[in-house]
């Protein structure tokens, strides 16, 4: 009975090996056999066709023994939904097969003919498990090869047995590890599988203490279709199941410790007690039994990043590529450009952060746009990372968009690496609303006054004179700060300051003759008047008198600085009066002068000359004390 | 195409090409007129004009205002010019005009930039030369109303030489150092530093005009306004 419960349970989970789509739209003609069987225990190899064929050519079973087969059998089924029929057809050919020694072996594909064309199907690979070893106290409960599976998963961790051997048979967890060594960030696969041999399994409680994570960053894998898989453990064959897989994302680095788990499997056992009648024993009857499972814990030693990142460093763990790729690198102002940049690979993509675009200035740049395609698999989370960026230029030019990096961290190299994307030139053309005066020649408005409405503004038309390239006039060209410059600063200022000494001089002079006479207005008429003395001694007395009149004038010219043209009584008397001269001294003057006048011209008067002599030397005498 | 060609040939050209509206012809052959120029002069005011009116038709304002200032400065009472030069000035985005200059400054820089360079010098020149003429007359001559108006005339006159020679001065300043300088890139980002990883401090658009103060390693220290940064120097041309 035990065995009939395995049976449907295979049956049931039996996944669908690879549907092989064949060259007909409408034909599906495939092969499908466990992939894991033990030798010396029969399976079943089934081709399942959906179009009435016949004269299946199954390959040769080399390997395997062949013990049946092949069994026909037909389905069809027509269902109506909605109005809308439906119908199915199958037919399936089923081969007995048993292998002989363990090992990985293929089946090479089977051809079949439907409606005169030959249609083949997909090959099967098969893995053979070797029998299981004689072990103390297991009785090898019987299971035939019914669990099938997808994919043949490398664990390589190693877990540790938690054995909880009930009653023949053995259920324990594993924890696997896909790496114990890893660097931060680098994801690590963690699963709890359970082994089950001789013993059934029926469910697990809710009852399950998982370990916290808490230096991880956890991302759960979706184990929604539970496969079953044979494994071959400690020589024992058993079914096995992963019941929890998660990747992790360490986040700091040195030994960190996973906590055991611990999950309860509710078992089913049969009744111990003796079968009293023919039905006890074929209904077979069973009680529930809870058990805990533990799963040990484990270590994962987490190395830290390298120091040296790069600047360009975006968080990323793993192997990277990237593409990039611009929309367009001639456009129009006002006009966007798009750079796309698609980021591949597998590491923790979830992480990574947005490289920045330095977009040159005058580009208005908008948030980049991310679309994200990540695959979570137990090899660790994969998949691209599109990111767009779109920037819109608002002046027209030439400009440079700089290359865009993206650094990440290597772990297959143990080192960083940077991807750079390629330098983008751009050429900005004009566009229609470019700020700045428009492509069209006129009707840029920027005034509207009240008073008058003006249509547009414009510049200025051009200048159409005559145009004569004329050079400047070379006499005109004097450099600024040249010697030239300077000399025509210079040249008048010297001519002036050559006038300037000329006439200053001349002046000078002039006032010089005039000063000496004054001064030598004295001695002058001493002179005349020793001659009058010796000309009185020889009584010349005409001659006396000229000589006493021409000293008191010539005295009188000097010393007044009046030419003698002007000289007469009125200017002495003015000139005398002009410089404060007291009247008694004035009035003596003109006497002396007319009396030498009157004694000169008229001797009949009787002056003496002795007398005329005293009162002129004493006059001088007086006017040589005043200031004049 | 590009065949030897004398300049009021090309000048005939060019106009006839901006009528018929292909400025970027028009543009090509008044460049022409000014690469072939020994030297340019005041006569060359009109082919800037004309070269920015070209510019200007085909959108390019940063070329369009940098011909106009090239042209003010050969010719500062160019009306036109300055009339174009403005209205372009009203299609760059950058606002410049709010930053606050004391006013006294503002009017020197515009009496400055009335006349060229040589008529302030010239000026100048003349001007001393009247002044030394009424200091003699000041210092020597006999009637006193003559002596007194020597000596006012020449206040007066050393005062308009000294203001000459200072524009004059300015104004070679000006020309030899080219420190002023349009931007032609359509958005330049000034940074704090002259590389690659300084701050960004304030953006330019394309039209503006700065006054560099120092270059180095490809970047160049401008001021505009009361802003003060660094910006690659292939992102303007000098006046």
């Amino acid at each position: 009975m035990r065995r009939l419960t395995y049976i449907l349970i295979a049956v049931c989970l039996f996944p669908l090996l690879g549907v092989g789509m064949l060259r007909a739209d409408d034909v599906q003609f495939r092969a499908q056999a466990p992939a894991q069987v033990i030798v010396g225990r029969p399976f079943q190899l089934s081709y399942t066709v959906n179009q009435r064929g016949k004269d299946l050519r199954a390959p040769e079973f080399t390997d395997f023994d062949y013990i049946a087969g092949p069994y026909t059998s037909q389905s069809s089924s027509t269902s109506f939904v909605n109005g809308k029929r439906t119908s199915s057809f199958q037919m399936t050919f089923t081969y007995t097969l048993m292998a002989q020694k363990d090992g990985t072996f293929t089946l090479p594909p089977a051809t079949i003919n439907i409606g005169g064309e030959l249609y083949t199907s997909n090959g099967v690979k098969i893995t053979v498990l070797p029998e299981d070893q004689p072990q103390q106290s297991n009785s090898g409960s019987a299971q035939t090869g019914g669990a099938g599976q997808t994919a043949q998963r490398s664990n390589s961790g190693s877990g540790q047995t938690s054995q909880s051997g009930p009653e023949q048979g053995n259920i324990f967890v594993r924890t696997l590890i896909s790496k114990t060594k890893v660097y931060e960030q680098e994801a690590v696969l963690l699963s709890y599988k359970v082994y089950v041999a001789g013993v059934d399994l029926k469910q697990f409680t809710n009852n399950t203490t998982l370990p916290d994570f808490t230096s991880f960053l956890q991302q759960k894998i979706d184990l929604s279709d539970v496969q079953l898989e044979l494994e071959n453990y400690n020589g024992r064959n058993y079914q096995t199941a992963t019941i929890y897989s998660t990747l992790l994302y360490p986040q700091k680095s040195g030994d960190i410790q996973i906590e055991p788990a611990s999950f309860e499997a509710v078992l089913l056992v049969p009744n111990q007690a003796r079968s009293r009648s023919i039905f006890d024993d074929f209904f077979n009857s069973y009680t529930t039994a809870t058990r805990t499972l533990r799963a040990p814990g484990a270590t994962i030693h987490v190395t830290p990043l390298p120091a040296g990142k790069p600047a360009s460093y975006a968080g990323g763990v793993g192997k990277f590529t990237m593409d990039a790729k611009i929309s367009n690198t001639d456009v129009k102002a006002n006009e966007a450009i798009t750079l796309t940049l698609t980021i591949r690979g597998a590491g923790n993509m979830k992480l990574l952060k947005t490289p920045g675009v330095e977009w040159p200035e005058g580009f208005e740049q908008y948030d980049p746009k991310v679309t994200n395609n990540f695959k979570t698999s137990t090899g660790g989370m994969s998949g691209t990372r599109t990111i767009e960026y779109l920037a819109i230029p608002r002046a027209a030019g030439e400009y440079t968009l700089p290359a865009v990096q993206f650094g990440y961290f290597d772990t297959e190299k143990g080192k960083y690496e940077v991807l750079s994307t390629p330098e983008y030139t751009l050429h900005i053309a004009r566009g229609a609303g470019d700020q700045g005066a428009s492509a069209q020649p006129a009707g840029v408005s920027y005034v509207n006054k009240e008073d008058i409405r003006e249509l547009g503004s414009d510049i200025r038309y051009i200048s159409a004179a005559n145009f004569v390239p004329a050079g400047e006039n070379e006499v005109l060209r004097v450099p600024f700060g040249s010697w030239q410059m300077i000399a025509l600063y210079g040249c008048p200022l010297a001519l002036a300051l050559g006038l300037f000494v000329i006439f200053r001089k001349r002046i000078r002079e002039n006032a010089d003759i005039i000063g000496v006479r004054k001064r030598q207005a004295n001695s002058v008429a001493r002179k005349r008047l020793k001659t009058a003395k010796k000309l009185l001694a020889e009584q010349s007395k005409e001659k006396f008198f000229e000589e006493i009149e021409r000293a008191s004038l010539q005295y009188l010219s000097d010393r007044l600085s009046i030419p003698t043209a002007d000289l007469n009584k009125e200017t002495i008397t003015s000139t005398l009066r002009g410089k404060s001269i007291d009247d008694q001294l004035i009035e003596r003057t003109n006497r002396v002068l007319s009396d030498a006048a009157f004694a000169r011209y008229a001797p009949a008067m009787g002056i003496k000359p002795d007398e005329l002599y005293a009162q002129t030397e004493q006059l001088i005498n007086d006017l040589e004390d005043c200031k004049l | 195409m590009s065949f030897a060609q004398s300049p009021a040939e090309l000048w005939t050209r060019a106009n006839q090409a901006y009528t018929d509206g292909n400025y970027a012809e028009a543009a090509a052959d008044y460049s022409a007129i000014i690469d072939a120029a020994p030297v340019i002069t005041r006569a060359y005011a009109p082919v800037y004009y004309n070269l920015g009116n070209a510019h200007f038709k085909q959108g390019e304002l940063s070329q369009a205002i940098l011909a106009y200032e090239r042209c003010l400065r050969l010719k500062p009472t160019d009306k036109n010019a300055k009339y174009n030069l403005e209205f372009a000035q009203t299609q760059i985005i950058d606002n410049i005009a709010d930053t606050q200059v004391f006013f006294l400054r503002e009017w020197v820089t515009t009496l400055r930039n009335m006349l060229p360079l040589r008529i302030w010098m010239w000026s100048s020149i003349i001007l001393f030369s009247l002044t030394l003429i009424c200091l003699l007359l000041f210092a020597f001559a006999h009637s006193i109303g003559v002596r007194k108006a020597g000596f006012y005339l020449s206040i007066i006159f050393i005062i308009c030489s000294a203001i000459g020679f200072a524009n004059a001065a300015s104004l070679n300043h000006r020309d030899s150092v080219r420190a002023e300088a349009i931007i032609t890139r359509g958005i330049v980002n000034a940074k704090a530093s002259p590389d690659r990883s300084g701050t960004e401090l304030f953006t330019l658009h394309e039209g503006t005009k700065v006054t560099i103060h120092e270059v180095l390693g490809g970047y160049a220290n401008i001021e505009v306004g009361n802003y003060n940064g660094w910006i690659p120097v292939n992102t303007l041309e000098r006046i």
